[in-house]
């Protein structure tokens, strides 16, 4: 594992500078985005095992705090970014603790609804959210780095800025997956009763987790409004946005660390490949990947892949 | 006085269409216990073959029912046989996730085939409203009402009269007695299937002269069916014609009397209020 990762990473680092082809960038941009969407429903939806179908609510809002806190109060859009994180997490707790009154199919239901009430609110609040019409950045304030001037018209800032927040996506669930609370995941994954019965608190655990999740959503969101520049309700809180995300992760491999990175870099890159030939219906493949892999890799990609690439007991 | 009437009526006969709808998803789970979240693509495109009938055959949207019912209830076992049987035993939420797949790629596939253009058909006529007491009655509306009632009965007869019927019943109740009796379960629920299939498709062809097609139009109908089969109880027949017409009336109550805007709020508030406090359903008939 560790001579992988480390050379992994540095591919990561290198990536844009070995080629100046913009659709590349901006492909790997949208590979890295959506794995940081897929781990942010990871973490609820592989190692606890709820699936939700309403995760663009905490995308929403975290594009359109970033975007408001930048367009109306004039704060730096880093900020907005941070603000729009701990915002999702916080609107996760009433959401959470209704929709985990419920179980299976039945959760996935109601963070459905939920996901449609808050698209509804956010589409005729227009005073706030600027209606159907949306929100729109037109310049972005200029930033020093290391003595230069960031290029916000290149994708390359874009590029290391969703690195980064991938990469403490992935370090959140990878020290999840060994701590107590991911522990107790597991156990309300495998039997919430039996769970609850050795004294878990089942409701506050998956709260808790739903809203660390939201949070990684929110930033994922707060990107989005940054990089896209442009934001309306259905775009972000779309029914289509919050499905995706859980293809991108199931694909990969529920439950893994790796797994979201792999689901994005197959569905992503077909879809978009697919998108420059044909312009509609790139999401095609979301659906046949999706049938395919429950039907012949249950465990996803990574799944059954690690098995192979990794030595024995690692991960 | 004439608006509530009005919004009644209208509520009604909308609500007549849900409840064919969902009555085809509420069958599906009663005997499966699987969400089908492809349901509302189902009604996608029999929309679809409705319109093409129409633009390519001339053909009458209403009297292209009695095409699309059967080529859809085909469809339908076939989705089962060759997609789903392999998938339902694997458990409840790899069947939802599948089923998620399977809605992306048939809303997408629509979207390639036929892009997303906003499409109807306009019926030479039902161009002016019937007025009978001062009520405006869209006449298209009118007649899908008729032939849902139709169908629903009709459906009720085969669910009551027929060997096929007592068996998709016996089946709900429990499988495997219900194998033991001699039912064939997978015929039944490759059957079962296909009804479910057959009926969002043929609300799909009596929607195309009110509502626009397009390739996405399944996933608030899909949405929509989820409300209504969890305020009647999950698996009730009667349960989901109650929470159709429910609905319905919700709707264009809440559009006259609360805001248009937020119509569609109050069905989703609805729902988890029920599925919260309720959660077998109004009426307590459904299995929770």
């Amino acid at each position: 594992m560790g001579k992988l990762s480390i050379l992994a990473a540095a591919g990561l680092l290198a990536a844009p500078l070995l080629t100046a082809n913009p659709f590349l960038h901006h492909l790997l941009i949208l590979v890295l985005f959506w794995t940081l969407l897929g781990t942010a429903w990871n973490l609820l939806g592989g190692y606890a095992g709820q699936v939700s179908f309403g995760h663009a609510t905490f995308l929403g809002i975290g594009a359109y705090t970033t975007m408001l806190f930048y367009l109306s109060l004039g704060l730096p859009p880093w900020l907005g970014i941070v603000c729009g994180a701990a915002l999702a997490a916080i609107v996760a707790l009433p959401i959470g603790f209704v929709c985990f009154r419920l179980k299976g199919p039945y959760f996935s239901l109601a963070t459905l609804a939920v996901a449609e009430i808050v698209r509804l609110v956010a589409l005729n609040w227009e005073s706030l959210t600027g209606g159907p019409m949306g929100l729109q950045i037109t310049t972005l304030p200029e930033v020093s780095f290391l003595g230069h001037t960031l290029d916000w018209e290149s994708k390359v800032p874009f590029y290391y800025l969703v690195l980064a927040l991938a990469a403490l996506a992935m370090g959140v669930t990878h020290w999840l997956s060994r701590s107590r609370l991911g522990a107790y995941l597991l156990a309300i994954r495998e039997d919430a009763d039996s769970a609850e019965a050795a004294g878990i608190d089942t409701v506050r655990t998956k709260v808790v987790t739903l809203a660390l999740s939201a949070a990684i959503a929110g930033l994922a969101g707060g990107f989005y409004a940054l990089y896209f520049r442009y934001i309306e309700p259905d775009a972000v809180f779309s029914i289509a946005l919050s499905v995706e995300m859980v293809f991108i992760a199931v694909v990969g491999g529920i439950a893994t660390t790796t797994g979201p990175i792999i689901g994005a870099v197959f569905l992503v890159t077909i879809a978009e490949v697919f998108r420059e030939h044909f312009q509609v219906g790139h999401l095609i493949f979301y659906g046949l990947f999706m049938m395919l892999v429950i039907r012949y890799l249950p465990d996803g990609i990574w799944g059954r892949l690690r098995h192979f690439v990794l030595p024995r007991a690692a991960e | 006085m004439e608006t509530l009437a009005q919004s009644v009526v209208s509520g009604v006969l909308t609500g007549s269409l849900y409840a064919m709808i969902a009555i085809g998803l509420t069958i599906v789970f009663g005997v499966m216990r699987i969400i089908n979240m492809a349901h509302g693509e189902m009604v996608m495109l029999g929309m679809f073959g409705a319109y093409w009938s129409h633009e390519m055959w001339h053909l009458d949207p209403f009297l292209s029912i009695l095409l699309w019912t059967p080529v859809m209830f085909a469809f339908g076992m076939f989705v089962h046989r060759f997609l789903l049987k392999k998938i339902i035993p694997s458990g409840e939420l790899n069947t939802l996730l599948y089923t998620a797949g399977l809605s992306l790629l048939l809303a997408n596939l629509a979207l390639f085939f036929w892009a997303g253009d906003y499409r109807n058909i306009n019926l030479d006529y039902a161009m002016t409203p019937v007025r009978p007491f001062g009520i405006s009655i869209s006449v298209q509306l009118a007649i899908a009402f008729a032939i849902a009632i139709a169908l629903t009965g009709g459906l009720y007869l085969l669910m009551t009269r027929t060997d096929i019927g007592r068996a998709i019943r016996a089946t709900a109740q429990n499988p495997d007695s219900a194998a033991l009796m001699g039912v064939n379960v997978v015929r039944i629920d490759m059957i079962t299937f296909g009804i479910g299939t057959a009926l969002a498709a043929a609300a799909g062809v009596l929607l195309v002269p009110s509502l626009y097609v397009y390739p996405t139009v399944g996933e608030i109908l899909s949405v929509k069916c989820f409300v209504i089969v969890v305020l009647g109880g999950l698996g009730s027949v009667p349960g989901a014609i109650a929470g159709g017409l429910l609905l319905g009336l919700v709707e264009s109550l809440g559009a006259v009397y609360v805001s248009v805007a937020f119509k569609d709020t109050i069905g989703f508030v609805l729902f988890l209020l029920v599925l919260l406090f309720r959660p077998a359903g109004l009426f307590g008939v459904g299995r929770a």
